[in-house]
């Protein structure tokens, strides 16, 4: 184990405590069978991993915008990058609740 | 019905689509498709894969004037489950406005670029040819497909827009904002067939999540009118109220409850419409939901117990039993035997069950059904497995390869045995009672 700690960039924090809280969230809205701790943050939120389609981006979309006061767009030029994983979603949602 | 009819029987001046809040005129659009349709090759299948609304309607039109068939296989969300079948017809190709990451098929990008000069007059398209196709199942195996004749097309356009005031002399043009895909019969119907036949223009941008909504519904001029979903609309409500409400809002792909169409009519004050239909028919009818429970046909279409007779299709079986009323309406009664409907597509529960016992490890098993399946926008399928030694994700997994992922249960219950009764039958109270609700 290495004693120092990895510098962490600018609003990670944050965003950490956005993933835990999206994991959450997720999972209520979408009754999914799984526990927080069994999701994984990098894993692809559709397709394989999490398995998720349009309708759940669409239940997702409004976890973020009654949780942050974050909305989500199809025009967003970063979407793929948004969508890829938890964790990227938390960090748009940890950016864009910054404004 | 003529031996051709007209692929844009619409004035050059008038608007097709709106780029930003900035009109795109008819004569601009006819320039646009000419030019594509000139890159296209000399025969083949087209599959609509763009993004931007405007750039689908181009597509279409550029395809319809060489001749070649629209695969309507909704869109880019489900391309790559979609891709397969396409490629089983001839000189299949891809109409793209963006890269499309690993793409079986030759992709033809519309480049963006304004041709200038006039686009060459048109001919008129003849009335039987295939002017698209749609799909419908999709739950396991290969998807079926469905054939639109041009003429039937026209008719169909022609009746939505008699029934919803969008023929010319009805009052100002629409401008359509619409949810679902336009490579999805409803959303093809509404957003690709209306402006090319009515007056209506269309809002390029995708418009998806609420929030694009909210800003397209800003944006767009004059009489706006909202196509969508009950999955959409309910997220619409949940969230801020438009600030410019549409004029009026068209609901389809799933059963719209009473209570939230009255909601919608009270919050944003428009009528909210109904229309009932299916890819193999179109749309065939519709009604005001909150007014009335009974479902009034298109002009041109005649009703039948499990059946539409629809101009340019014939008698086309229905999915759901119907009652017919003395004044031509009619109410539906319910789905027939195990048809499942999800996220506007369907799917047999005999398919689903035979994809499920498919997955290897699997040697007993079944989908539930919720009760609120109807009612519920967001009610997804589960499923009780027996399947000793495996863990619900290798089950998923192998379901995942044969379904849509629509249907993929959101609870997968693993059990020691199936609550079968003496017949082999499954009790739903029992199934139910395991599934653990």
């Amino acid at each position: 184990m290495n004693a120092m700690a990895k510098p962490l960039p600018t609003g990670s924090e944050d965003t950490l405590a956005i993933e835990e809280e999206l994991k959450r969230l997720i999972i209520e809205a979408l009754s999914l069978e799984t526990t927080p701790e069994e999701i994984d943050a990098e894993a692809p939120l559709f397709g394989d991993g999490l398995g998720l389609d349009s309708i759940d981006a669409l239940e997702i979309s409004l976890v973020v915008s009654k949780a942050y006061g974050v909305q989500l767009r199809s025009d967003d030029a970063q979407n793929h990058r948004i969508f890829a994983s938890l964790r990227s979603l938390a960090a748009h949602v940890a950016a864009q609740r910054l404004r | 019905m003529a031996d051709f009819l007209p692929l844009l029987p619409r004035a050059a001046g008038e608007a097709i689509a709106f780029r930003d809040g900035l009109p795109l005129s008819v004569a601009a659009f006819r320039r646009e498709a000419s030019s594509l349709a000139a890159r296209l090759p000399a025969q083949g299948h087209a599959v609509d894969l763009c993004a931007d609304r405007s750039h689908s309607l181009v597509a279409f039109a550029a395809a319809v004037l060489r001749g070649h068939p629209v695969l309507l296989g909704g869109g880019r969300a489900g391309a790559a489950q979609f891709l397969p079948t396409a490629a089983r017809f001839p000189d299949a190709y891809v109409l793209a406005d963006a890269p499309v990451a690993g793409c079986p098929l030759p992709v033809i990008r519309l480049d963006g670029a304004p041709p200038a000069g006039e686009a060459p007059p048109w001919p008129d398209i003849p009335a039987g040819r295939t002017a698209a196709i749609a799909f419908t199942s999709g739950s396991t195996g290969a998807p079926s497909a469905h054939p639109k004749p041009w003429d039937a097309l026209v008719a169909a356009a022609q009746a939505a827009a008699t029934r919803f005031g969008l023929r010319e002399g009805d009052g100002p043009p629409a401008a359509v904002a619409a949810t679902v895909p336009a490579q999805h019969m409803y959303g093809f119907e509404t957003t690709i067939m209306l402006p090319l036949q009515a007056q209506v223009a269309v809002e390029a941008k995708e418009t998806f999540f609420p929030g694009d909504v909210l800003a397209a519904l800003e944006r767009l001029p004059g009489r706006r009118i909202l196509v969508s979903t009950p999955l959409h609309l309910r997220a619409l409500l949940s969230g801020d109220a438009p600030a410019r409400p549409p004029a009026a809002v068209v609901s389809a792909t799933a059963p719209l409850g009473r209570e939230l169409a009255a909601a919608v009519e009270e919050r944003w004050a428009a009528p909210v419409l109904e229309i009932y239909g299916a890819s193999e028919a179109g749309s065939v009818a519709s009604r005001r939901t909150v007014e009335e429970e009974a479902w009034l046909p298109y002009p041109g279409i005649a009703m039948e117990e499990a059946a539409a007779l629809v101009p340019g299709l014939g008698r086309v079986p229905l999915g759901d039993a119907l009652q017919l009323l003395p004044d031509g309406r009619f109410r539906l009664l319910g789905r027939i035997a195990d048809i499942v409907k999800l996220g506007g597509k369907r799917a047999s529960l005999g398919e689903l069950n035979r994809a499920l016992a498919d997955v290897e490890g699997v040697q007993d098993g079944v989908f539930v059904v919720p009760d609120d399946l109807e009612r519920n926008p967001a009610a997804r399928l589960s499923a009780v497995v027996v399947a000793p030694g495996r863990s619900a994700e290798d089950i998923l997994l192998g379901l995942r390869r044969r379904l849509d992922p629509a249907f993929l249960p959101r609870r997968l219950r693993l059990v020691e045995a199936l609550p079968r009764d003496a017949l082999g039958k499954l009790p739903r109270r029992a199934l139910l009672a395991l599934e653990g609700k």
